[in-house]
């Protein structure tokens, strides 16, 4: 405990006067054998100082608590960012794998198309060329002349068989457009 | 009224809010607050080793976990009584109520668990009232819930 009078009742005499009011844990050891009026302030010092401390108690105290909730609120939003990160990269997923789906079907829709023109120009090549031959074999067996029959069944084998590469061309040269990469 | 406190906790706002309920409840004149676990351990290896000096707080107050820090108030208090010759009243001061938490700082020598709440001072209160029993060793281990 202070107790000096010299010192401690001098400057609490003039802090009065000058209504400064002392603060803190100083407060509580000043000697309580001090003069009636200073003892007064002392007890004022005192009362106001704990006053402040409730006041500032309380501030703290609802300050952590709204840090506390931030806190919270700044974990939920961290957790809602990872979940939206992940389905917005699950949506992405799924697009480009309906993209691919819809490529590999046009590009199935091409085949079919191209698979169904190649099997009907085969057809009529083959159906032309037996045509021809059946003409040209009984134009033979009948003992008919065959001169003009006979160059005009080479002509046309000739030209079927050139349509024939052209229509191997032709699909090679999509099948190569149409690859991936 | 305790001599002198020692907290130890990583929420600098909480070192406001136990200043300020020590404070209002006349608990201590003296109170140093450390945020590290690490920092408590060296002014303790210092005291220990330099003898028992004035510095040497009477009651230290830590926290179950101190982010930022080494290893958690459990360990300190075991460092604390074991490695540094004990002599003072220690114990945990947490939000926790984990009861294998309790029974480790138990373990080490903790003689109190204060549970952090908003209404911190009834609990300080109560235990300023046990503090004498703490001090003679002749209390048994308490939770303040």
């Amino acid at each position: 405990m202070i107790t000096s009078k010299d010192t401690v009742e001098e400057a609490l005499r003039k802090a009065k006067a000058k209504k400064v009011y002392l603060e803190g844990n100083f407060v509580k050891i000043l000697s309580k054998t001090l003069p009636a009026d200073v003892k007064e302030y002392v007890e004022e010092c005192k009362a106001r100082d704990k006053n402040a401390r409730r006041k500032r108690l309380d501030v703290t105290k609802q300050v952590q608590a709204q840090n506390k909730e931030l806190e919270e609120a700044a974990t939920i939003n961290k957790a809602l960012v990872i979940e939206l990160q992940n389905e917005k990269d699950e949506a992405e997923k799924l697009r480009d794998e309906a993209v691919e789906d819809l490529d590999l079907m046009q590009k199935r829709t091409q085949f079919e198309l191209i698979g169904l023109i190649v099997k009907v120009a085969l057809i009529v090549i083959v159906m032309v060329g037996i045509t021809t031959t059946i003409l040209y074999t009984t134009a033979l067996m009948m003992e008919k002349d065959t001169t003009l029959l006979g160059n005009a069944w080479s002509n046309l084998f000739g030209i079927l068989l050139t349509n024939s590469f052209s229509i191997i061309g032709t699909i090679m040269g999509v099948k190569y457009a149409t690859k991936d990469d | 009224m305790i001599d002198s406190i020692l907290l130890v906790d990583d929420e600098d706002l909480f070192h406001l809010v136990f200043e300020d309920a020590c404070s209002l409840l006349d608990m201590t004149l003296s109170l140093q607050a450390l945020d590290s676990s690490d920092e408590a351990d060296k002014l303790f290896k210092k005291w220990f080793v330099e003898g028992p000096i004035d510095e040497r707080p009477e009651c230290v107050f830590v926290d179950l976990n101190i982010i930022g820090s080494s290893f958690d108030g459990i360990e300190l208090i075991r460092k604390i009584n074991t490695d540094y010759g004990n002599g003072v009243v220690i114990g945990i001061i947490s939000s926790s109520d984990d009861n294998q938490e309790i029974d480790k700082a138990k373990g080490v020598g903790a003689q109190f668990w204060i549970i952090k709440s908003d209404e911190i001072e009834p609990r300080l209160e109560d235990f300023v009232k046990d503090y004498e029993g703490y001090k003679n060793k002749e209390n048994p281990f308490k939770v303040y819930k």
